[in-house]
This record gives C-alpha cells, sequence and structure tokens, in this order.
C-alpha cells in the first residue's frame, strides 16, 4: 500500500460517520418522496439538537472512562423545571420578569443549575466515594424522573413563555436558533477536547486513570468537573426541550438515553474511554435524526418503525464495527 | 440508644392507632392498578376514582405500573395476596393481564376494568368509554371538518399515534379508520409518536408538514402530542387555524388549545363519569350481587349497562369538546370535579 493510499483509506476511516451520513442522505433522498428539499435537512439539523446537547456530555464522561446514565432524566427536569417557572399554561407558574428577555438567561441558568447539581451529587459519590457509576447514574435515572412526575403530579406546563420560545421560532440560514446552540456547543467543545489541558486530561483519565494519576494530573477534580459538565450539558438539553415542545409533561424526554448512547458509539467514542472525538458524536446525531425523518415519511405501519429503526442503528454501529477492524489491520 | 428505639416505637404505636379509626370506617380497601402517571388522564383518573370510592365508603390504593407489563403482573400477585374488597384494573397490556384477572377472581376478590377494556376473560365490572368508539367519535368529527373545509369529505389527515406497543392507541387508530374508510377521497398519513413522546409528535409534524404541505387535518392520540405539534406548527411559521387539529382524551392542555384556537375539537374520554361508574357499583362489586343491564344516570351522563361475555359493561361515549362547550365544567380537562356525591346503586 502506498503512503498515499493509506493517508487517504485513513482520512476515510476517520471520518467514515460523515461519510455514512452522506450515503444514507443521498439514499434516502433518491429513494423516499419529498426527503430531498432544504426543508427537511433543517428540521433534521432542528430534530438533533437536543440529542446531540445531550450527547456531548454523556461522550465526556465516556471519554473519561466513566458513564452516565441520569443525563435523560436530568434533561426532562431542567424542561419541567423552566415549565414550571415560565409556562403560562397548565402547572405553570407564569413568572414573569422585567424586561422580558430576561427570563432567557435566569431560565438557562435554572436548567444548567439543576443539571449541574445532579452532576456534582453524582461525580462525589462517584469520584469521591469510589461507587460504581453505572448504578450511581442508573439510581439517578430512576430518582430524578420521579422528581420530575412528584414535581409535576403527572400533569404538563404548557405555553411557554415567547420571550424564550424565540429560539425555536427564529431562524439563521434557514436554521432555527436552537439548532444554532447546538452546533455552536459542539465546535466550543469539541476545541476544549482538542485544544485545552482539561480535555487532554479526560482522555488520559479514560485510556488509563492510574497512569494519569501518577503523572501528577488531578484525577478526582477533573472527574468531578466532567460530570458536572454533563449534568449542566443534559440541564442544557432539557432547557433546548422545553423551547422545543413549549413547555414540559411529565414523559419528556423518554427514550432520549439510548439514543443518545447509539449516537455516541456511531461516532467513533469507545465505551471503554480513552477515545473519540465530538464532530462524530454530531455526526451520529445527525444520522440517527436523517433515519428518524426517514421512517416518518416513509409511511409505514406503525408496528414496524421500531424494528426498522432499531436495524437501521445495528447496520450503523456494524459498519462502524468494521471501520475498526480495518484501523486495526492498517495499524 | 434504647431511648430512642422506645421514642420511635411510641411514635409508630400512636401513628398506627390514629389509623386503625380510618379503616374501621371504610367499608373495605380498593386497590387501583394504574399503567402509568406520566399522562393526565392517569394522574386524574387517581384522584377522581379515590374521590368518588371515598364518598360510597371505600379507601382506595394506588399502584403505579410505569407502563410495564411484567410490573403490573407482580402487582396483581402481591395485591391478591393483601385480599382487597377489589381490585380496579387499567391494564397496561389488554390481554397479558388475563391470568392475573382470573387468579384474583379465583381467590374471590373482584377485579373491575378501568378505561381499558378486557374482553378475553370475564371481570366483575367494566366501566369504558371505549378506545375503539373514541376512533368513531374522532372520525364523526374529522367528517365534519373536512366537510366544512372542502364541501365535501376529502383530504388529507395526518393521524399521530401513540406508542405502537399501546393497545390504546391501535384501537383508537382501528376505530378511526374503519369509519374513514367510507371516504376514499380522504388520504390518512398515520406515524407513530414513540413512548408517547411530545418533542417525537413535534418532529412527525415538522417532517411531514414538509412533505405532504396540503394536509388538512392532523389527529393526535392525546391532548399532549398536540402542544408539541403546535409548537412545531409556530415555529414553521402557521397561525392558528391554518391547520385543522383534532386530539382525544380531553386533557387540560387540549382544552387551553382550543380556547387558543389551535385546536378544532378535542375527544373527550368522560373521565368523571367513568371513575364515578365503578364507585356507584362497588357495594354491588364488592359483595357479588348482580348488576342489572339498563341506563344508568352518571353524573348527569347516560350510562348503559350490559351485560357481555365478559360480564357486566357500563358504556359511557365520549363527547366532542369544541370551542363552544369548552367551558363546560363536566369535562374532566376543566379540573372542576363534581360537587354533588355519587351515591351507590341500591
Amino acid at each position: 500500500m502506498t503512503p498515499r493510499t493509506r493517508k487517504t483509506l485513513e482520512f476515510i476511516l476517520d471520518n467514515l460517520v460523515w461519510f455514512m451520513l452522506l450515503f444514507v442522505l443521498i439514499v434516502f433522498s433518491a429513494l423516499i418522496p419529498n426527503y430531498f428539499q432544504l426543508g427537511i435537512f433543517a428540521n433534521i439539523i432542528e430534530a438533533s439538537s437536543v440529542l446531540g446537547v445531550m450527547s456531548i456530555g454523556l461522550s465526556l464522561v465516556i471519554i473519561a472512562g466513566h458513564m452516565d446514565l441520569s443525563v435523560e432524566s436530568v434533561a426532562a427536569l431542567s424542561a419541567m423545571a423552566v415549565g414550571v417557572l415560565f409556562c403560562s399554561a397548565g402547572i405553570g407558574l407564569g413568572i414573569k420578569l422585567s424586561p422580558e428577555w430576561l427570563m432567557v438567561p435566569v431560565s438557562l441558568m435554572v436548567a444548567l443549575a439543576v443539571g449541574g447539581l445532579i452532576g456534582l451529587f453524582n461525580g462525589f459519590l462517584i469520584v469521591k466515594l469510589k461507587m460504581n457509576a453505572f448504578i450511581i447514574t442508573l439510581a439517578s435515572y430512576i430518582w430524578v424522573r420521579g422528581v420530575v412526575l412528584a414535581v409535576s403530579g403527572g400533569r404538563s406546563a404548557q405555553d411557554l413563555a415567547p420571550a424564550i420560545r424565540w429560539f425555536a421560532i427564529q431562524r439563521l440560514l434557514g436554521i432555527p436558533l436552537t439548532a444554532w446552540i447546538a452546533i455552536l456547543c459542539f465546535v466550543a467543545f469539541s476545541v476544549m477536547m482538542a485544544k485545552t489541558r482539561f480535555g487532554r486530561h479526560l482522555m488520559m483519565i479514560g485510556g488509563n486513570e492510574t497512569a494519569t494519576f501518577r503523572a501528577g494530573i488531578r484525577v478526582t477534580r477533573n472527574l468531578i468537573i466532567a460530570f458536572v459538565l454533563a449534568g449542566a450539558i443534559a440541564g442544557l438539553s432539557g432547557w433546548l426541550l422545553a423551547i422545543r415542545t413549549s413547555g414540559a409533561t411529565a414523559n419528556l424526554g423518554v427514550g432520549l438515553l439510548f439514543n443518545a448512547f447509539a449516537a455516541v458509539v456511531i461516532g467513533g467514542v469507545s465505551l471503554k474511554g480513552g477515545i473519540g472525538a465530538l464532530p462524530g458524536v454530531y455526526a451520529g446525531v445527525l444520522l440517527l435524526s436523517s433515519i428518524n425523518t426517514a421512517i416518518n415519511l416513509m409511511g409505514l405501519p406503525a408496528n414496524f418503525t421500531q424494528v426498522i429503526h432499531g436495524f437501521l442503528v445495528l447496520a450503523a454501529v456494524l459498519l462502524d464495527t468494521f471501520k475498526q477492524r480495518l484501523r486495526q489491520r492498517l495499524a | 440508644m434504647k431511648r430512642i428505639v422506645l421514642a420511635v416505637m411510641a411514635v409508630l404505636a400512636l401513628g398506627l392507632s390514629l389509623l386503625t379509626p380510618a379503616f374501621a370506617q371504610s367499608k373495605g380497601v380498593v386497590y387501583y392498578l394504574v399503567p402509568t402517571l406520566l399522562d393526565e388522564f392517569q394522574t386524574g383518573s387517581v384522584s377522581a376514582l379515590e374521590m368518588f370510592l371515598k364518598q360510597t365508603g371505600y379507601e382506595m390504593k394506588t399502584l403505579n405500573a410505569d407502563n410495564k407489563t411484567d410490573a403490573q403482573q407482580s402487582q396483581m400477585n402481591d395485591v391478591i395476596a393483601l385480599k382487597p374488597s377489589a381490585i380496579i384494573l387499567a391494564a397496561v397490556d389488554f390481554n397479558a393481564l388475563k391470568p392475573s384477572i382470573e387468579a384474583a377472581r379465583a381467590a374471590g376478590i373482584p377485579v373491575v376494568e378501568f378505561d381499558r377494556q378486557i374482553t378475553s376473560t370475564v371481570s366483575d365490572f367494566t366501566s369504558v368509554a371505549g378506545t375503539i368508539e373514541i376512533g368513531y367519535v374522532a372520525a364523526e368529527q374529522a367528517e365534519a371538518l373536512l366537510k366544512a373545509k372542502h364541501g365535501d369529505v376529502k383530504g388529507k389527515v395526518l393521524q399521530v399515534l401513540g406508542d405502537p406497543g399501546d393497545p390504546y392507541t391501535l384501537d383508537i387508530q382501528k376505530g378511526f379508520e374503519e369509519k374513514m374508510k367510507a371516504f376514499p377521497g380522504v388520504t390518512i398519513v398515520s406515524v407513530p409518536a414513540m413512548q408517547w413522546e411530545a418533542s417525537n409528535a413535534g418532529t412527525i409534524v415538522a417532517d411531514q408538514m414538509l412533505a405532504n404541505p396540503d394536509i388538512d387535518l392532523i389527529f393526535s392520540h392525546a391532548a399532549h402530542l398536540s402542544v408539541a405539534a403546535v409548537a412545531s406548527l409556530e415555529a414553521a411559521g402557521k397561525k392558528p387555524g391554518d391547520v385543522m387539529m383534532m386530539s382525544s382524551n380531553g386533557a387540560p392542555v387540549g382544552l387551553d388549545l382550543i380556547r387558543k384556537g389551535w385546536l378544532n375539537v378535542e375527544v373527550e374520554q368522560p373521565l368523571y363519569a367513568q371513575a364515578a361508574a365503578v364507585a356507584m357499583f362497588m357495594d354491588k362489586i364488592a359483595g357479588k350481587q348482580e348488576i342489572k343491564a339498563g341506563d344508568y344516570d352518571v353524573l348527569g351522563l347516560k350510562g348503559t349497562v350490559t351485560i357481555e361475555a365478559w360480564g357486566p359493561n357500563i358504556k359511557i361515549p365520549g363527547a366532542a369538546i369544541s370551542k363552544d362547550n369548552v367551558d363546560d365544567p363536566a369535562f374532566w380537562g376543566n379540573l372542576k370535579p363534581p360537587t354533588a356525591e355519587v351515591k351507590s346503586v341500591p
């Protein structure tokens, strides 16, 4: 194999998920009526904003060698907190601030604080008390959803303040601002992971925690920060979810966790830790969103959609496994 | 340490002594096995059943199955061991609970089916609006809306289902499509919102409005799905009335959307009447007395009891709520529980 062929092949493997996305978009555009239009592509980007942001937080802790199963419930609780405070119908208290734009930073701070605090709680138990991340975050997944139910009493908050809803309605280059927020998050956290000391330390911790500790890096502090970030980012995704649906219901976000995991894995993040890049995760999120949109447009009998969804995700993951093997052969 | 233990024991004993008179006054304990609490209809059913059963002298305890069939089966087994006066079951899965119902009845515990009809085995009482019938009422409303728009019953309907694993939504779909078959000029596009999750419904509406911009009517199988659908329409620059909308279950959020002009019709499940009917007949159910067929006044609505192969069945038809009658306090979505006390059927 010539060095040039090898370089080309490595480039393709490094960005395989983007090529998969492109391939899927071309196939769907050719086969599914009405799929090929700018509006649908904008919808794909918009629909992936909540899942995308949630996947960033999940990726951080997975790259650091842990996991966080609570992100879905944390997003739901943050959405409910924003809904209860700033919705005017249902169980919403309809709090108004003057000037109105103040509601945007305040609601955002509420969502981030809710998420960050739960992240801190998880991080403390896992890192300081050395408890198992799977069990602790599974427990949080359950109790936080329970809090959503307790706070809402099973009812919903509706009619989010127009100042906050503005982000879902206003568009820049045909894409809603909520989607731009997700894109900005991916850019910011990708830079953080690739260019900052903290990002590199997380990678090292995920690769070999003991060696990183022996190298004098503050593992405990960095891991707790990763969990707080994962929680706060989940809070941000909850804020976006509330904006997207103009409120919150007790079952809001149900099922997002598994899609987030699928996106993270498809995006090339190793569940063993130490490997992964956020641009790939974003491609994974877009890929899932493209598949969902295709299913929505295909008009298939309801009973079969979940089967098709599962198989398409499986196909994407198998292709990713094939990529890993090919890379090992090249190495 | 001994003192602390003694103090705790004393507090517990005091608590138990306070509880005892409540049990003594009650005719018995009834367990309500609710499928989920993540939905306004179900949480509303808990408070309505509790209130009406209290009026007829029963204490109610609720167990939530979190939409898990196996969890509800375990709950049934546990409750059978407690020997309550009756079990009220709103089944997660209409058929999977059949053996548990039979086990409870074999143990001498009457079983009441609430909201979700089970026809594969005998129950002691069934109180339903009828999920297929909700589909029928929705079809009648769709027919009227499309006729008013086009002068004839034709056009395109987007049907946003709930989770495709939930027989409740499949029955509504069955009833709706069965009636709409009579109108070949109507195209129905059906897409499920997985796990009844609102943002999934929002995505469906956003995608379908681009793929099928000629959609005349959106029919969501629950009001909370309509909220997300409205959010998507709003984001697409639509105004109330641009696309006709309809949903079912009569939740408070649906009624709010009618008031705001987004929703044309909400097909109500008569939650209060369904719950009141259970309380009205509870003495007969718990006492294993005969329930006679006929018409009964249930909170001012006509409930018809028929004796079916699966036991006595009261059906209280759901009403269509529009802008004209949205403020009627009889609709549970207005959250004004009836003030009149429910009396046991003699």
